[in-house]
């Protein structure tokens, strides 16, 4: 994507990086910046003194030997370059998490010009993960813990790929800002394993048909994509007859609607944390849930498409719709 | 704890390079410093190694503290080269000693580094320039291992990076030792240790001095004549003159006055153009061949033929120099003439009753004067390198009882007693002879090669050279010393025949030796600001201004250059079949219609089959094998083939 002018001349460019579409980006002499670091000023500074002491004495090989250790390291600014030039960074889609959890940013580092690569350090945020050894052709997974700090979509800061190789004494690194999404559901009441019992009110005045027991086989019928694994008729399946669920009497019954008016709390926040983990116990008690919102609808059913459709829906309540 | 924090194999690596960097040092340094840095060198690999007597910061503390301080004390409270290296050699000892963590680790380095130049100010040889490459090398892998933070690293792939940056420094080295403009002259007031133990002539001479160079092989000079060299018995390097003397020394007279007139009157046959590089010899005089005619810049010749610079000289220095083994008589002023003879009042009678033995049946001064020589030749004169010891009046004890001595004592001698038979004398000092080396065609004039003799104003003639020595030893005259075969208390030797069989190859490859020292030290040493600018100068850059735009300039294209290779590199690479299928996809459009960028293979020939349906089954087969190539990798040439094969 061409630059704007201010974009080209924006220092932010040095630390955020420009943000790409792609889903890779190479490192190359655009995307990699090169500076001295603080040891690298000592050095400047040891090198001055060095030549002071060259030029009192008139000495010609401290000449030598001054001007050497600075064309070394000057020189070396470009094994530093060189050591992330032509490596590959993909930007890999990340798993939606719950507002609160701790989740990772996931990227794949890949070398692509058959050459070891030395002490790499990637940092999202302040949290680094270091690849001593990049072998020739490999390719490393790197997972860096984000903390998104409110629900609906949220994009990672930037992954900062840095080298210090092989004098230590400059730093080499490249900023890059992914289009990476990652979808932030509300926080839950709580995390808990045990499923806390839904409200009783609630309950009550959804169930249809109480009578018939939880866990009744009432038939089969023909496998639809969103029925639960465990409830497939495996049985019918390695026989060859096709794919069929099992269906038990108790879940045709027990349809619940999840209302944004039944909520306990006032706030908006605190109600759609609410409605978050009615739809988890609902979806865990392997309940037919439906969720209603001021502004939307989603019919009963369950399985894990329907969670996480209405997990979706929660997350991007009332935000903006571009984000 | 402090093992899986550093490296063990950089630890030993840094432990090694410091005990390096120490040796050299040995015989300059005080040896208490020598000493304390081993010590301290010794227990960080203790408590590397075995993790014990690990010091506190209380400890280190008041220790670099009092160390710091014993060094100023010892070394009368300067930083001259002395102490300066003694405190960087304690200060690393000291730095390894509490080298926890990384930055420790490049403290270490970076001190490690500084020390790496200090022998230098001491000495220059090929030999320690050799030895300091390697630790220069060393350090590097140092630096690469501390920063690849990884033990996975092999020593190969370390000593690989080192070799790689430290020969692609090389150029930009030379462009920054080439052009960076040298400074005349130290920046502040030049430490007084410099100029210790520089052994060569003093700025006063007592009859015994010269004997104890005769046992120096040091290099004092090296010249390499431009066309043909004079005949070994003209070579007289001229030093100081000494008009002076109080009867125990003569002592030099620097504030003489610049020689108005050029020498034209001089035979051209016997000029001679010649460089001579000068090794540092802390004095304000050059040596140059009898008799010197002019003077290079910022260098004055005196009335008394004596080139004299403006300060001392403290660095190797080549000079292009004019000299004539024959050159015209000068005046000689009254004033000069009554300095010429002054005695002084305890002169021992006995000299002005030899003045008065040889000046009977004398008509002349000359006649004197070669009696006087002859009275050395003939009498019972031993030439020794070491003489008894004299008394008192160094002349008369000398003349009339020890009679045995070097040629400090028969020029001294000869020249008092000229002044008492009243012809004016002075006594000049300098080399004589010289090692011719085939190699390299130059002579090389050792310190053993010192020598005074003595001129004597004739009227009518001027000032003319006469060599006692040569009366008493004349083979002295004839060759020069051999050092080789000096014995302190033997015969005095000389290099008269050469030697024979191994001995010979032995001599040609110390003349080879001496050649490569010679191109290192008139190349590279003797590399100052004269020279520089000469150098410079010749291809068109005057002045410190151009100097750094010039450095500038080829620095940073050099940078430059660099980069757009890399640059070069860094451009991907398209696959071949790619390469091929749009060139394909080119050519096809200028003839028919050209492929929208967005198009795939499918739409496009499609549309072009449309246009020419004969085509078709060529484009099919066309497409199918650039998708296999392309996506299935198989061979790129069928692909190649099929295009080539495609008729329009």
């Amino acid at each position: 994507m061409p630059q704007t002018l201010a974009e080209r001349f924006s220092l932010k460019r040095f630390k955020q990086g420009s943000p790409t579409q792609k889903s890779f980006v190479v490192l190359n002499l655009r995307r990699v910046y090169i500076l001295p670091n603080r040891a690298g000023l000592t050095l400047a500074a040891v090198i001055v003194f060095m030549l002071v002491a060259s030029i009192n004495y008139s000495n010609s090989m401290g000449f030598v030997f001054t001007f050497l250790l600075a064309s070394a390291t000057q020189v070396s600014t470009f094994f530093s370059f060189r050591n992330l030039s032509g490596i590959e960074v993909h930007g890999l889609k990340c798993a939606p998490c719950f507002l609160g959890q701790n989740t990772s940013a996931s990227f794949i580092v890949k070398e692509t010009e058959g050459r070891d690569r030395w002490g790499i350090v990637a940092t999202i945020d302040g949290q680094q993960l270091s690849i001593a050894h990049l072998k020739p052709h490999q390719s490393y997974p790197i997972n860096l813990p984000v903390l998104p700090s409110q629900r609906g979509w949220y994009s990672p800061n930037t992954l900062t790929l840095s080298s210090v190789f092989p004098f230590a004494v400059f730093r080499a690194w490249s900023p890059l800002l992914f289009a990476q999404k990652l979808l932030v559901y509300p926080r839950p009441l709580s995390f808990n394993q045990t499923i806390p019992s839904l409200p009783a009110a609630l309950t009550n005045s959804s169930i249809t048909s109480p009578s018939t027991g939880a866990d009744d086989f009432s038939g089969f019928k023909t496998y639809q994509p969103g029925d639960p694994y465990r409830q497939i008729n495996w049985k019918a399946w390695a026989a060859e007859k096709g794919l069929f669920s099992k269906q038990f009497s108790s879940q045709q019954s027990a349809q619940v609607w999840l209302d944004w008016h039944a909520c306990s709390s006032a706030n908006t926040e605190a109600k759609l944390s609410e409605l978050c983990q009615w739809a988890l116990t609902a979806e865990k008690a392997q309940l037919r849930y439906g969720l209603r919102l001021p502004s939307k609808l989603i019919p009963p059913a369950n399985g894990d498409a329907h969670l996480q459709h209405c997990l979706q829906t929660l997350a991007l309540f009332n935000l903006p719709a571009d984000a | 704890m402090l093992k899986s924090r550093l490296n063990i194999t950089l630890m030993r690596l840094l432990l090694g390079i410091a005990s390096l960097l120490v040796l050299p040092h040995i015989g300059t340094l005080n040896p208490l410093f020598i000493v304390i840095s081993l010590a301290l060198i010794a227990w960080s690999a203790f408590v590397h190694f075995f993790n014990r007597f690990s010091p506190s910061t209380w400890v280190l503390l008041p220790l670099s503290l009092l160390l710091a301080f014993l060094v100023l004390k010892l070394h009368g409270m300067s930083l001259g080269r002395e102490a300066s290296s003694s405190f960087l050699l304690v200060l690393l000892g000291l730095k390894l000693l509490e080298c926890r963590r990384q930055r420790d680790v490049l403290a270490v380095i970076f001190v490690s580094f500084f020390v790496l130049i200090t022998p230098f100010l001491f000495e220059q040889t090929i030999a320690l320039a050799l030895y300091g490459l390697c630790l220069f090398f060393l350090l590097l892998c140092a630096l690469v291992v501390n920063a690849s933070s990884s033990t996975a690293i092999r020593p190969a792939v370390v000593a690989g990076f080192a070799t790689q940056i430290g020969l692609l420094a090389i150029p930009l080295m030379l462009i920054g030792f080439l052009l960076f403009p040298r400074m005349i002259g130290p920046l502040w007031a030049m430490p007084k240790d410099a100029s210790n133990a520089v052994s060569g002539i003093s700025d006063s001479i007592n009859p015994g001095q010269i004997s104890h160079l005769a046992l120096s092989n040091e290099t004092a000079f090296r010249v390499r004549f431009n066309d043909a060299s004079p005949a070994f018995n003209e070579l007289y390097w001229r030093g100081p003159v000494f008009w002076q003397t109080d009867g125990q020394q003569w002592t030099v007279s620097l504030n003489a006055t610049r020689r108005e007139t050029a020498n034209d009157l001089s035979p051209v046959n016997t000029l001679y153009r010649y460089s001579l590089v000068l090794e540092a010899h802390h004095q304000r005089w050059l040596y140059s061949l009898d008799t010197p005619i002019a003077s290079p810049d910022q260098v004055r010749l005196t009335q008394d033929n004596q080139l004299l610079l403006k300060d001392k000289l403290r660095r190797t220095r080549s000079f292009d120099l004019l000299s004539n083994t024959q050159a015209a008589p000068e005046i000689l002023t009254d004033k000069d003439r009554l300095r010429a003879l002054a005695l002084p009042q305890n002169t021992d009678q006995r000299v002005y009753q030899l003045a008065a033995r040889w000046q009977v049946d004398a008509d002349s001064d000359i006649a004197v004067i070669n009696k006087g020589l002859a009275h050395f030749n003939q009498e019972d004169f031993y030439y020794t390198l070491t003489p008894p010891r004299l008394g008192v009046d160094p002349v008369a004890d000398f003349l009339f009882s020890t009679k045995r001595g070097f040629c400090g004592h028969y020029a001294t001698s000869f020249a008092v007693v000229l002044r008492a038979a009243n012809i004016p004398t002075r006594l000049v000092a300098g080399y004589q002879g010289g090692v011719y080396n085939p190699v390299g065609e130059f002579w090389e004039v050792r310190q053993a090669d010192a020598h005074v003799w003595v001129e004597a104003w004739l009227a009518g003639r001027g000032w003319v050279r006469f060599d006692p020595t040569a009366a008493i030893a004349p083979n002295r005259i004839q060759h020069s010393i051999d050092f080789n075969n000096q014995r302190l208390g033997g015969e005095v030797r000389f290099l008269i025949e050469p030697s024979e069989g191994f001995s010979n190859w032995a001599l040609q490859f110390t003349s080879l030796l001496q050649a490569i020292d010679y191109y290192w030290e008139s190349g590279f040493l003797a590399y100052g600001p004269e020279v520089q600018r000469d150098f410079l100068s010749s291809l068109g850059i005057d002045g410190w201004e151009q100097m750094v735009l010039w450095l500038a300039v080829l620095s940073g294209g050099l940078i430059l250059m660099v980069t757009l290779f890399l640059y070069r590199l860094g451009v991907r690479k398209v696959d071949p079949s790619q390469a091929a299928y749009l060139a394909f996809c080119k050519k096809l459009g200028r003839r028919f219609t050209y492929k929208k960028p967005a198009e795939t293979s499918l739409h496009y020939f499609t549309r072009i089959a449309a246009l020419k349906p004969d085509l078709a089954l060529a484009l099919q087969q066309i497409r199918q094998q650039y998708l296999l190539s392309r996506y299935a990798k198989t061979d790129v040439r069928k692909l190649l083939a099929l295009i080539r094969s495609f008729r329009f």
